[in-house]
């Protein structure tokens, strides 16, 4: 499976070259383009295996019930990933080691990566910022994606990340949700609220922007809703 | 400014910068010769380019989404270089047409030479209406420079055995590739794959496919819309 990112960071789009009997999932509604034999079947999780508690839990950290299956016919195929909103994508290969993954933020995976809903994401669950996070395990490559740039900050000891801007970082990094101020009210009105603390060794990636403070900037200006 | 970029077939001068999120093209357009660009597209120009507004395509332009008319640009006297810059951020790219024809999404024209014909097609109730995009498409053949345009990169993809592109990432595509509008998968992926309906491509030819949608963008803000109170 050979994954290349193309026109980034603000238009990016991932061309996905499959050898015959690779497959690779995908999130909902990315595929753009594809190979003409490219075969698609949808199911909840994996191909040949159903799994409702998982597209559930999944479906929680804002990801879709279902996911999609592609398999390429006898000489192999491509298919063309992309996102709805401006911004890169990233492609990291696993081995054995495990990530977490913003939920909104995940695009793509080889077939045998395992996914499931991350119960220490709960953590961040009451924090307001709807942050729910996705466990990525196993052997292959996974695509995500961010609004705007991607960026990498490896962590050896503490670090501090705002909630809005995490992609995703690696397992090995033990983290708890706190303000980013001495006080609450400071945090608050500093407009940086909740922050996310990471303790240990491992990368974080971040986002150069945050959506929901973009969506802020351009949502006053429009008419509004009935 | 120094125009480096020259393509390989006769053609006007031109160069693209701010490729692929910001792209504008400055052309060079010889003396005596003239350029046809969308209405409002264009950013600069040269003091000797005389502009003439004309209407094209008829009535019909009135249903794609693109401005009714195209502005004439004639370099007097001497050659003369224009800035033409299209309203979407995005890509643009440049095809030069030698007695062939490319169908372009009704948004994507941007500019071309006088001897590239364009006009509007029917796509057919069917094809227009389950793509989701308009009813129209934009013929373009002739002899000339083609630049078109739009949100979000551009992909240019070589079809030799068919290929499946989502009907909402169709920027432009060769004449003589014939195209389907149906589902993919089973039954289950029509319902919940998300993938909606694509275009079948088959044939050979080119399909240029765009990385971005305007709509998704538009009702992803949405939400962020202020809510009217009712009194």
């Amino acid at each position: 499976m050979d994954i290349e990112i193309q026109l980034g960071p603000g238009s990016s789009a991932a061309k996905v070259s499959l050898a015959s009997g690779e497959i690779l999932t995908a999130e909902g509604g990315s595929m753009i383009a594809m190979s003409n034999d490219m075969s698609l079947t949808t199911t909840t999780y994996k191909k040949k295996k159903g799994g409702v508690l998982k597209a559930l839990k999944r479906m929680i950290s804002g990801e879709s019930f279902f996911m999609n299956h592609y398999e390429p016919g006898p000489n192999g195929g491509d298919v063309f990933l992309a996102t709805a909103l401006p911004g890169d994508m990233m492609t990291m290969e696993l081995n054995g080691q495990g990530l977490v993954v913003q939920g909104g933020s995940y695009v793509a995976s080889s077939h045998d990566i395992e996914i499931d809903f991350s119960w220490q994401g709960l953590k961040s669950a009451f924090s307001g910022e709807g942050l729910f996070w996705l466990n990525i395990n196993g052997t292959g490559k996974i695509v995500v994606n961010s609004f705007g740039a991607i960026y990498p900050i490896e962590v050896d000891g503490d670090y501090i990340v705002d909630t809005g801007h995490i992609v995703a970082f690696d397992e090995t990094l033990d983290f708890t949700i706190t303000k980013a101020g001495k006080s609450w009210i400071s945090s608050m009105l500093g407009g940086e609220g909740l922050v996310c603390k990471f303790k240990g060794k491992g990368t974080v990636w971040c986002q150069s922007h945050n959506e929901t403070s973009f969506g802020q900037v351009v949502g006053p200006k429009l008419r509004a809703r009935k | 400014m120094e125009l480096q970029e020259t393509q390989d077939k006769a053609g006007f001068e031109f160069k693209f910068e701010g490729k692929p999120d910001y792209g504008y093209v400055t052309v060079k357009i010889p003396a005596g010769e003239t350029l046809k660009v969308e209405a409002s597209a264009m950013a600069t120009m040269d003091t000797n380019l005389s502009m003439k507004t004309k209407f094209k395509g008829g009535f019909s332009r009135l249903f794609q989404g693109e401005s009714l008319f195209i502005n004439e640009f004639t370099a007097q006297n001497a050659p003369a270089e224009i800035g033409i810059a299209p309203a979407a951020p995005g890509d643009i790219d440049h095809v030069y047409l030698d007695n062939e024809a490319i169908f372009l999404q009704s948004s994507a024209f941007v500019a071309s030479g006088m001897d590239v014909k364009a006009e509007t097609k029917f796509q057919g109730l069917v094809k227009g209406f389950f793509s989701g995009e308009n009813l129209f498409l934009i013929k373009c053949s002739g002899v000339g420079n083609l630049w078109f345009n739009s949100y979000g990169g551009i992909i240019e993809i070589d079809v030799n055995d068919g290929y499946v592109v989502d009907t909402g990432h169709i920027v432009a595509f060769t004449e003589g590739l014939e195209y389907n509008v149906t589902s993919v998968g089973g039954y289950k992926s029509l319902f919940f794959s998300g993938e909606g309906l694509v275009c079948k491509f088959s044939g050979q030819g080119k399909v240029w496919i765009q990385t971005r949608k305007v709509n998704p963008l538009a009702w992803w803000v949405h939400p962020f819309r202020r809510s009217r109170k009712n009194n």
